[in-house]
């Protein structure tokens, strides 16, 4: 997957979307297919040994090879085709309103017109070529933009590794869909790290690549058409701001961002390492107090029972009987059982008997 | 509870009734009580002998297993020998202190049953066979401290009741002190219904410390540790694992082999049992005597010793032509059950006369 930080474009590359602007407004135009249901591609395009070159040659070079590519592409795209350039200096393209096919017509064009590019560098002349990864949305289940992006640089990593000079298209959109549906889980799971909230503020850039100088936001231009999509995804009413100046509108549209992320941090987010240590530690607090409490009850306890001891007070258990039961006239041998019964008694008052008739000691008496 | 401390809590009973079913035995006392309190208490009892060691024992009485422990600080008292309380054949401070060492013991297992001061307290005491009535009334007065109402009952009718084995059954009651048969027929047996011996737990003791003695003269040992011996080996099947035991001489512990011994010694008591069961079947009608055989109930601690059941039975094969034996499942509590049982069985207004 690319990475879509803030990077600032040099000199050479002027005039293009910062890398942030660009996935932002991929990601709107993205959106925009999903929901009026036309189909897009979206391209990655590698000059083919460019790091090799950039070693024999410097940077300037690169710089210089990289522009003239950025040229010959905007030579081939409509105004609607989004154009970026990411960090590891790969170009991302995203083309609306196209199908797979002519984005394979379109990848072919691109080759043959890089073939033609001439460098002369050190008395010599360098030719380049292209290595591209296609996507397009028009594939079943669900999509996303970072799986489109994730198959096309799966389809570069492919054309490069097969010597370049070729457009290359994987068929492994479910299977990056499923990872990406296992990384948001995990993310969920996890929950944002405590530098999380000033990340994802710093990941907000300002427009900076705004248009010419007057420029006013408007439906009809890809950009302004491209900002009122943004607008939209964010729940703004983009026609409001028509006519505004778009840096006016993207400070706009930052603020909200950052209101939102704030929100989402305040009332959605698990609560961060910080926090968690912190209720830990409260609860750790409130265990001592109960492992305390429960130590001083014991002992009160254990004090009432020496005192109970003490006074000779048992609190004993409670007999499962209220009253005195006897044998009933339904048990099994009754008449025996109450004889026996009877027998005993008999001979126990004849015990009374005896000792009421000592009245003292009879092991003292009787020995 | 002394019947100061009773008349200063002066409690009204009207909020239930506990039964309390005792077997008071030489070597163990045991309650069973309504209130699902069941426990067992070795009868001991000791008192500090000086200040020193009442002041370093921290209380005025010691009971069960904690008097064996501390005896030699202690008078220490086993008030009950041969199943009766012991008092005629000793001087006169020696019949005095087993009275009161009986009593208390007999406060203390009635403690143990927890009853609450708001409950009455109705209590069935097991008594041996053939109790002398001076000791049946010194553990009637003993018991009345800490009850509303208590009733002795033979021991092994006890047994025999608790298990509603009421008719054409002989109960083998093994204690420590005693041996008790009791023929039951149906009816409260009577004094020719019973037999009472002293081939019991104590006999097997000092047979077995005899025959060590004999077969190992400089074996050091009391009677004390050849009855934790028995109690943890005792076994007269001929196939029993050796039984070598750890016993000191001349302050070395030293290994003794006494399997053949203490088999011979757990052996010893049963033809004389038998001899017993055979008066009790001999004077019974014949017509039922097979029944009598059939069904010979063997309890008490002594039931413990494995394979006596079988040794018996062959020695009635032998004597009597047949037997056959059965074992109590609860040795310790059988006694303890059935007096239970009765003081549950027992009519109210049967009660209400001992009161």
């Amino acid at each position: 997957m690319p990475q879509f930080q803030t990077v600032r474009l040099s000199e050479s590359t002027q005039g293009l979307f910062s890398a942030g602007d660009v996935e932002r407004l991929m990601r709107a135009e993205f959106d925009r297919a999903g929901r009026h249901k036309f189909p897009l591609v979206v391209m990655l395009v590698a000059v083919d040994r460019l790091g090799q070159l950039q070693d024999l040659y410097g940077w300037e070079s690169k710089d210089e090879i990289l522009r003239a590519i950025v040229s010959m592409l905007r030579a081939s795209l409509r105004d609607s085709d989004l154009l970026g350039l990411t960090q590891d200096d790969r170009i991302l393209l995203v083309f609306p309103h196209t199908t797979p096919e002519s984005a394979g017509l379109l990848a072919r064009r691109l080759l043959t017109g890089s073939r033609k590019l001439r460098f002369d560098r050190d008395g010599r002349t360098l030719r380049i070529s292209l290595s591209i990864g296609i996507s397009h949305n028009r594939q079943t289940g669900d999509l996303s933009f970072e799986t489109l992006v994730a198959v096309a640089e799966d389809g570069l990593t492919v054309a490069d590794a097969a010597g370049g000079d070729r457009f290359v298209e994987t068929e492994l959109y479910q299977l990056y869909e499923k990872k990406r549906k296992a990384r948001a889980r995990a993310r969920e799971t996890a929950g944002l790290s405590p530098e999380e909230p000033a990340r994802i503020v710093a990941s907000v850039p300002p427009i900076e690549a705004a248009p010419p100088d007057g420029h006013r936001l408007t439906p009809d231009d890809p950009i302004g058409q491209a900002l009122l999509e943004l607008l939209a995804s964010q729940g703004f009413d983009g026609q409001k701001f028509v006519g505004i100046d778009p840096e006016a509108v993207a400070n706009a549209i930052r603020r909200a961002q950052l209101e939102r992320v704030a929100k989402q941090v305040d009332t959605t987010r698990p609560a961060t390492p910080e926090e968690l240590l912190e209720k830990q530690e409260q609860i750790d607090t409130l265990e001592r107090r109960i492992a305390k409490l429960t130590q001083i009850l014991g002992l009160t306890e254990e004090e009432l029972r020496r005192v109970a001891e003490l006074k000779g007070v048992d609190f004993g258990m409670p007999s499962i009987y209220k009253s005195v039961q006897g044998l009933t006239g339904g048990e099994a041998e009754f008449a025996r059982k109450k004889a026996m019964m009877l027998t005993i008694l008999e001979a126990n008052l004849a015990l009374k008997r005896d000792l009421e008739a000592q009245g003292e000691s009879p092991g003292e008496t009787r020995t | 509870m002394s019947p100061d401390a009773k008349s200063e809590i002066n409690v009204k009973k009207d909020q239930g009734v506990l039964y309390m079913g005792i077997d008071l035995g030489t070597s163990r006392t045991s309650v069973a009580s309504s209130n699902g309190v069941r426990t067992t208490l070795s009868s001991h009892v000791g008192y500090p002998k000086d200040v020193v060691s009442r002041k370093l024992l921290g209380r005025d009485v010691l009971y069960g297993d904690e008097a064996l422990e501390h005896r030699l600080s202690l008078k220490f008292f086993r008030p009950l020998a041969a199943g009766v309380l012991k008092q005629s054949q000793h001087k006169a401070e020696d019949v005095a202190g087993n009275l009161k060492a009986a009593a208390d013991l007999l406060t203390e297992i009635i403690r143990l049953g927890k009853p609450r001061a708001d409950e009455l307290v109705y209590a069935v005491i097991g008594v041996p066979a053939q109790a002398a009535i001076h000791h049946k009334e010194a553990i009637v007065k003993a018991a009345r401290e800490s009850c509303d109402a208590v009733m002795l009952c033979s021991e092994p009718f006890a047994v025999a009741y608790g298990l509603d084995m009421l008719e054409d059954v002989l109960v083998v009651d093994i204690g420590a002190g005693t041996t008790d048969l009791c023929r039951m027929h149906g009816t409260m047996p009577e004094d020719s219904d019973q037999v009472t011996t002293t081939y019991a737990g104590d006999y097997v003791d000092e047979k077995l410390a005899d025959l060590v003695r004999k077969r190992y003269p400089k074996a050091q040992f009391t009677t004390r540790m050849i009855k934790e011996i028995k109690e943890r080996h005792a076994n007269v099947s001929d196939s029993s694992p050796a039984v070598v035991v750890d016993l000191p001489v001349d302050g070395k512990p030293t290994p003794f082999d006494i399997t053949e011994e203490l088999r011979t010694a757990c052996r010893s008591i049963a033809p004389p049992l038998v001899e017993g069961l055979s008066q009790l079947i001999a004077t019974f009608d014949p017509e039922f005597q097979h029944r009598l055989k059939n069904r010979v109930l063997l309890a008490g601690g002594g039931s413990q010793i494995k394979g006596l059941d079988l040794a018996i039975e062959d020695e009635m094969r032998r004597r009597l032509g047949h037997g056959r034996v059965l074992r109590i499942e609860e040795p310790v509590y059988g006694g303890a059950n059935g007096a239970l049982k009765i003081a549950h069985d027992m009519p109210a207004e049967f009660w209400e006369k001992l009161k």
